[in-house]
């Protein structure tokens, strides 16, 4: 393991091929490169994760962590591991502070494994656009999560507007067991199913996706009900299919606990239905690298957005100064630098119109932006 | 009931092939275990069922029959059952997923040749059809003797228990080896089990070809455009496939003094590992085309002819007493119910070729044993050397044959062995190998063999299962062995070295030597 204090990324590249020397034969093999963006309060329980997924497919693990984007003095430290506390595989551990957290690709792009996929993992809220996040544009797989923000109906429909194939969110993983209990007890119905109806929150992306797949399968609207007396449970809490012979199907439970299916002349059964811990979760989005249709016809359904898969799955970094989302915080003596992708239709305000035109000098204009090195040059790149 | 099986039965509207996180969910259905006491099930079927079920891949309505001679109540078998998969489970014990697991076992007391114990077994089936909702589907698996074969199976043909039409859904039968014990007891045997069940219906289990890197042989070879043009006698100088154990015969002896280790693993294990390394690209992958080309590289296969080519290509070895990983260990002359003059081989190494445009000339050295230094399995494609090199020989000296070795258990992956210059102003080329891990040893949680075999069965999917042609054709290829091996004596090796030194002699006298795994 090396620890970097106050370090570049350029330093950070050299740790990582020193660590692969000296650590031997640890590692070999890579399948991908897992981006994992989260706060510092999140870290363990996402590190948990990734650790939990990298045991199940080899990959160098990039941990992001973005701080005090309104530092004064941008900063990276950095934590370099071969087959330590993050499990078997490579993995960078990145703390950014200060304006350099807005460039967390200068530092992460020449650490991303050779042409191996990239997956980038939010674990926190999922970001408004992900083209605003350039750690999600690269990347062929972007990983959500809707439950961790404020309003997840609002952000399941945010997933829905912002969506390009390659998007998943882990509300969607959520609902594999439910589909896998449901599509194995329709395995023997000989009738078509006629109408059906999901239990649970209105508001659940979980119970909402799940209710989207239903209706995308069975080509049927497939609505939300709220059972009495299960207000504020959340997730899957049943679901009630009627078959055209006068048959029904109907299962009720939740994750963590058993789930009772009950059929027209069939004995009553109960089914596991395991709590799955973020690792299991992630590891099931590393499982695949290619768009997933089946959540894009889901999500389609569930939010009205009809052809989802369509879309291009190409994404163009767009770029956008959270210190201009509330304006005037700018520090003085600060200047803002821009993005390497950065859009010529973006912002538009003096600050990051300066930006644009200090752009192309290779200092950024800042007395300490070669601190951070890469973050730096960011102005280079652009 | 049976006008119903004919419908074809409406396609599942929630299943979609571009769904790939849905897993495979048997059918409704029942698994009888014969002999449920004994070691694999205690050991390897119970625990395999558990994982299973807390994966989630065993359907709703699943029942566990066990029948036994014991006089058990209920309760016992459901506690042993119980203590066997928590000693023995792969995945984290809880109790509340085993309670659901534990709800839907049964258990039927009887001998293998009391028919009222096997009436008792059907009508718990039947009843169960209903209360359980399992449809009429069950699998047996035989997890008994050889010797009891054949009365068991007569008790489900007597019972009409194995008659798909009359259950109204599938029965299927579940075969352990050893499949015989030459040609004839084989064919014998096949003939019993397909008068008795559908031959589609038969599934004799390979525990190795359950193991992912079995699997991946096939995604190696067919998958890849690196490999396949280089795969024949044009580039491949010679294969080893070995398969080492370091444990003796354990308390086996009955059985192992009777069988020895040709008939143990050279037969079953190493052939089958022989022909998916040897055979032709598939039509397409479906059990029905794979077997076809595992079958035709399985006759194809030649032996050394004649006694004198025999002795040379064909060798046995028995261990005797020696130390292995720090301990001593006997002889198997010493082990505990072995007899004093037995002339059982506990090692096998031969020569074969495969008569085919492919590989016409390419030796296939093939060996087992056990009390080896260390528990092994791998198969070792080595190449032919450059036909120039432009280096001066000293150059070159430390050059060997390149070789690709697929590595079955432990560490499961690929390594590859090629020449690279060693840094420095002379010129001056050595081997370096470049590994690939990508098996059990990094992901903890591959599945064990037995819960995908089962799985399989379950499913009723043969991919990974021999047929009768298949043993057939192995025991053609042993027979003629044993014959030769019948009544000579085997050389001796001591526990912990790689086999008896005529062994060796066998692959110096062809200009080779044996890889060390």
């Amino acid at each position: 393991m090396t620890t970097l204090w106050d370090t570049t990324g350029t330093a950070v590249v050299k740790a990582l091929a020193a660590e692969r020397r000296t650590g031997g034969a640890v590692m070999s093999g890579l399948a991908l490169t897992l981006v994992v963006v989260v706060d510092e309060k999140d870290v363990a329980e996402a590190e948990a994760a990734a650790t939990t997924a990298a045991s199940r497919h080899p990959c160098r693990t990039l941990v992001v962590i973005r701080r005090h984007v309104d530092a004064p003095v941008p900063r990276l430290d950095a934590e370099v591991l071969i087959g330590g506390r993050l499990g078997p595989g490579e993995s960078v551990v990145m703390r950014m502070q200060g304006r350099l957290a807005l460039h967390a690709e200068s530092v992460t792009l020449p650490l991303l494994a050779p042409d191996a996929p990239v997956v980038t993992w939010w674990h926190g809220e999922p970001p408004d656009l992900i083209a605003h996040d350039p750690v999600g544009v690269f990347a062929e797989r972007r990983v959500t999560d809707v439950r961790r923000a404020t309003d997840p109906l609002q952000a399941l429909r945010q997933r829905a507007r912002d969506f390009a194939p390659g998007d998943t969110d882990l509300a969607w993983t959520r609902t594999t067991a439910w589909r896998a209990l449901l599509a194995s007890a329709f395995d023997t119905v000989r009738a078509a199913p006629v109408r059906a109806v999901v239990h649970g929150q209105e508001t659940d992306p979980e119970a909402l996706l799940f209710a989207g797949w239903l209706t995308s399968r069975l080509g049927f609207p497939v609505p939300v009900e709220s059972p009495n007396g299960q207000r504020g449970r959340g997730g899957v809490l049943g679901v009630a299919v009627d078959l055209d012979d006068g048959g029904s199907l109907n299962a009720t439970g939740a994750a963590g606990r058993e789930v009772l299916l009950r059929r027209v002349g069939q004995p009553d059964s109960t089914v596991a239905l395991p709590e799955r811990e973020l690792g299991d979760l992630l590891a099931e989005e590393l499982r695949r690298l290619d768009a997933d249709q089946p959540y894009a016809d889901a999500l389609g359904a569930a939010t009205g957005t009809p052809g989802l898969s369509a879309r291009s799955s190409h994404r163009v970094h767009i770029w956008r100064d959270p210190a201009e989302a509330s304006a005037g915080e700018a520090r003085p003596g600060e200047q803002t630098d821009v993005g390497p992708y950065s859009a010529p239709d973006s912002g538009g305000s003096g600050a990051d119109a300066a930006g644009g035109t200090a752009g192309g000098s290779p200092d950024g204009g800042q007395a300490d932006g070669g601190r951070a090195g890469s973050g730096g040059d960011g102005g280079r790149a652009g | 009931m049976s006008h119903e099986l004919l419908d074809p039965p409406r396609p599942n509207p929630l299943r979609d092939p571009r769904d790939r996180r849905l897993p495979r969910i048997p059918e409704p259905c029942a698994l009888v275990v014969f002999g449920v006491t004994g070691d694999l099930a205690r050991k390897k079927l119970i625990p395999a069922l558990y994982d299973l079920h807390s994966r989630g891949l065993l359907p709703t309505d699943f029942v566990l029959v066990g029948f036994a001679r014991r006089d058990w109540g209920h309760g016992d078998f459901e506690d042993m059952a119980r203590e066997a998969a928590r000693a023995h489970a792969r995945t984290p014990w809880r109790d509340d997923v085993w309670s659901r697991l534990a709800g839907n076992i049964r258990f039927v007391s009887g001998t293998f040749d009391d028919d009222a114990s096997f009436d008792r077994l059907d009508d718990c089936l039947n009843e169960m059809r209903d209360s359980r909702g399992i449809k009429g589907n069950a699998a047996f698996y035989l997890s008994i003797p050889p010797p009891a074969f054949p009365t068991v199976l007569k008790q489900l043909a007597r019972t009409g228990m194995a008659d798909n039409e009359r259950s109204g859904g599938w029965r299927r039968v579940v075969v352990e080896k050893p499949f015989g014990e030459d040609l004839g007891s084989s064919r014998a045997l096949n003939d019993l089990v397909d008068s008795v069940f559908t031959a589609q219906d038969v599934f004799r289990i390979d525990h190795y070809l359950g193991k992912e890197t079995v699997q991946n042989i096939l995604a190696l070879r067919f998958a890849n455009m690196l490999f396949e043009p280089i795969w024949n006698s044009n580039y491949v100088d010679s294969i080893q496939i070995t398969m080492a154990e370091d444990v003796g015969i354990g308390t086996r002896a009955g059985f192992y003094d009777r069988t020895g280790a040709a008939r143990d693993v050279l037969q079953n294990h190493i052939l089958q590992l022989l022909a998916l390394t040897a055979m032709e690209e598939p039509v397409e992958f479906s059990p029905e085309s794979l077997r076809t080309e595992k079958l035709k590289v399985l006759r194809a296969i030649s032996i050394p002819i004649g006694e004198e080519a025999l002795d040379r290509y064909a060798v046995r070895g028995q261990y005797s007493q020696g130390w292995l990983a720090g301990e001593r260990v006997v002889g198997y002359l010493q082990e505990d119910g072995v007899r004093p003059d037995s002339t059982t081989e506990t090692y096998a190494a031969v020569r074969l070729g495969v008569e085919t445009r492919r590989w016409a000339g390419v030796p296939f050295y093939l060996r087992t044993g056990k009390r080896l230094p260390r528990r092994v399995t791998e198969i070792a494609v080595s190449f032919k050397r450059a036909p120039h090199l432009p280096f001066s020989r000293t150059d070159t000296e430390e050059l060997g044959h390149n070789q690709l070795v697929i590595r079955v258990q432990p560490d499961e992956g690929v390594t590859l062995k090629f020449g690279s210059k060693v840094p420095g102003s002379s010129m001056e080329v050595r081997d370096v190998a470049m590994d690939f891990l990508y098996g059990e040893a990094f992901t903890e949680s591959s599945p064990e063999a037995y819960e995908r075999l089962i799985l399989d069965v379950l499913l009723g999917d043969a991919t990974l299962f021999p047929r009768n042609a298949e043993v057939e054709a192995s025991w053609m290829v042993v027979d003629p062995l044993e014959e030769f091996w019948a009544g000579r004596i085997p050389a001796s090796y001591r526990a912990g070295e790689w086999g008896p030194k005529k062994a060796d002699e066998m692959l110096a006298r062809d200009g080779r030597a044996w890889r060390r795994p």
